[in-house]
């Protein structure tokens, strides 16, 4: 793979979002749907870019994006009055990147240090345990959360905080599976994507081969977490217009992200548009169909198919299509 | 100045003595091996040189560097090469960017892209003649593709040693030979020191060293030219026991 080729994987992954906004834009009453979906998507490729191409799973993982919508709140409830306009929601975002990386190193000095499973084991409870310091500590408003749809109106009139939380909130999720995708493109391209390739097969093979692996896997660590901080403050944060701990802290969200990057094909670029689409659609209709069972039909489907197929449903397209002219789009 | 120099070494694991107290010097495009029965501590000899392992006592050098307490990875930025006993190519990756991982991390990286890098890669791809696997994951080669992949991607760091675990356990003499002529080609083309870890294959040692180095128990027992270690009686006796060395003797 040389040259000019070699980004041309992201031609798909633009029109497959593409696709999609434009269903949700022309369909009626599916924009909620696709939100959702374009929520897993976004999740799916964050995660991806840490558990996919280093191989170790993250149960804090929602902390991230926990911090995130904090970041956000945080910004629009305590600078609503300073005249910023729209600018609020840019520096919002700068909150909860920054939010979200200032955890990731803290996290990641310690978790980092081990291995597999036992990097698992230490995350687990990285996201009660924040959930328990808010709470605990009163910090932002303790288990009360943070309520700023009047803030939102204070700083953007009402029309435009009613656009921004129906409207932009869920374009910005577009805008953050878009940013992890074109990073986890740019990183499987270059030196970094081939580092955390060797330092997920073999590590200690990979520490002899001169990869400093600890220094790859924060950059990883801390790239997926900082998209994670975005995706909560778009997706969680200016949708919903508060946050309040319980929610925000669910290990749900770390499974549910888990499973995408699962069925898609973990390490791919495609996958996780594959797993949050087949994830979020069949989620859907079960939820329509079997109210209230629809986990426990689920539950089967996805061991099945991971069973089934372990490389994921792009690792099998991967193979389908090798040695063809379409190689160079998919990976 | 010695290439590698290794002072009064030692490792403990528990109560156990693993390495015990030894020192060696390795001069630049030496060839030299460390052979030694099952157990004598050739494998943590190796990790201590490599930096799998921090020796408890004594000093590391390399190439004027005291590596003593260096990381794996400082190590082979500095020009140390190492392949495993059961080679370990990263399955998933092709032939290609497996040697390419070599070349872009190894000493020689830093400098090079990952454009660059595969150049390099398929320099050593003819070399080891696996031109016709360059695209296939090199999980699903042969065992002896795989070690010719591991030994390429560790010339492609562009060593001045390379460490070579076992590098002709399983194989039979035929392949032996040409591996030897392989190694001895490669130390004369490339110009690096190979420390190669044998456990009883005396044929590999006789044609591939110079030098053999023999630990028993930890410890070195012998440290001389090849011929004179081969047929050393404290080397003989380690191996066969007393009464081989004895019969040895008569005839």
């Amino acid at each position: 793979m040389r040259g000019s080729g070699k980004y041309l994987p992201i031609v798909p992954v633009l029109a497959a979002y593409a696709l999609l906004l434009l269903y949700g834009l022309a369909a009626p009453g599916k924009w909620q749907l696709v939100a959702q979906l374009a929520f897993y998507c976004a999740l799916g490729q964050a995660f991806n870019l840490f558990m996919g191409m280093t191989g170790y799973v993250d149960f804090g993982y929602v902390a991230f994006l926990g911090v995130g919508t904090y970041g956000m709140a945080v910004t629009i409830s305590s600078l609503s009055d300073g005249g910023l306009g729209l600018g609020i929601i840019l520096i919002g975002f700068l909150a909860a990147a920054v939010f979200s990386t200032i955890l990731a190193m803290a996290v990641g000095a310690v978790a980092l240090r081990l291995r597999g499973a036992y990097f698992a084991i230490a995350t687990i409870g990285v996201n009660e345990g924040f959930r328990y310091l808010i709470e605990g500590a009163r910090i932002w408003n303790g288990a009360d959360g943070i309520i700023f749809s009047r803030h939102l109106k204070t700083a953007l009139g009402r029309k435009m905080a009613m656009t921004v939380s129906t409207f932009w909130a869920d374009i910005f999720v577009f805008g953050v599976a878009v940013l992890a995708a074109v990073l986890t493109l740019y990183y499987l391209r270059n030196k970094v994507g081939y580092a955390l390739l060797a330092l997920r097969e073999d590590e200690d093979a990979a520490k002899v081969m001169g990869i400093d692996v600890t220094r790859y896997k924060i950059i990883a660590f801390i790239t997926s977490a900082a998209l994670a901080g975005l995706l909560g403050a778009s997706g969680w944060a200016l949708k919903l217009t508060y946050v309040y701990p319980p929610d925000v802290f669910e290990i749900h969200y770390t499974v549910e992200a888990i499973i995408i990057v699962l069925l898609g094909g973990a390490g791919t670029l495609m996958g996780p548009i594959a797993g949050g689409l087949i994830y979020g659609v069949s989620k859907y209709f079960l939820a329509i169909t079997l109210p209230g069972f629809q986990l426990l039909i689920f539950a089967p489907i996805i061991i099945a198919i991971i069973v089934i197929f372990p490389e994921g449903l792009v690792g099998i397209l991967k193979g389908k299509v090798h040695g063809t002219s379409l190689e160079k789009f998919v990976i | 100045m010695p290439l590698l120099k290794c002072e009064h070494v030692s490792k403990r694991f528990g109560g156990m003595v693993a390495v015990d107290d030894v020192s060696f010097e390795i001069m630049s495009g030496e060839l030299m091996a460390i052979v030694g029965p099952n157990g004598a501590g050739k494998t943590t000899m190796f990790n201590l040189i490599n930096g799998v392992f921090l020796p408890d006592e004594g000093h590391i050098w390399f190439a004027g560097v005291d590596v003593t307490r260096f990381p794996s990875y400082k190590r082979a930025h500095l020009g140390m090469g190492r392949t495993f006993q059961i080679p370990r190519p990263f399955a998933s990756a092709t032939v290609q960017e497996n040697i390419a991982i070599g070349a872009m991390f190894g000493a020689a990286g830093g400098e090079l892209n990952v454009e660059e890098a595969m150049e390099v890669a398929d320099e050593y791809i003819d070399l080891i003649g696996l031109k016709a696997h360059r695209n296939k994951p090199a999980g699903g080669l042969t065992p002896i593709e795989k070690k010719l992949v591991e030994i390429a991607r560790a010339l492609a760091m562009k060593p001045r040693l390379l460490l070579m675990d076992e590098a002709m356990a399983g194989m039979n003499p035929k392949d032996i030979d040409q591996m030897v002529t392989f190694i001895r080609h490669i130390r004369d083309v490339e110009g690096i020191a190979v420390v190669a870890m044998v456990e009883h294959i005396m044929r590999a040692v006789a044609g591939l060293a110079e030098r053999v180095m023999v630990m028993h128990q930890g410890a070195k027992l012998v440290d001389e030219p090849t011929r004179e270690a081969l047929n050393d009686p404290r080397v003989i006796e380690v191996y066969l026991g007393r009464q081989a060395e004895e019969f040895n003797a008569k005839g």
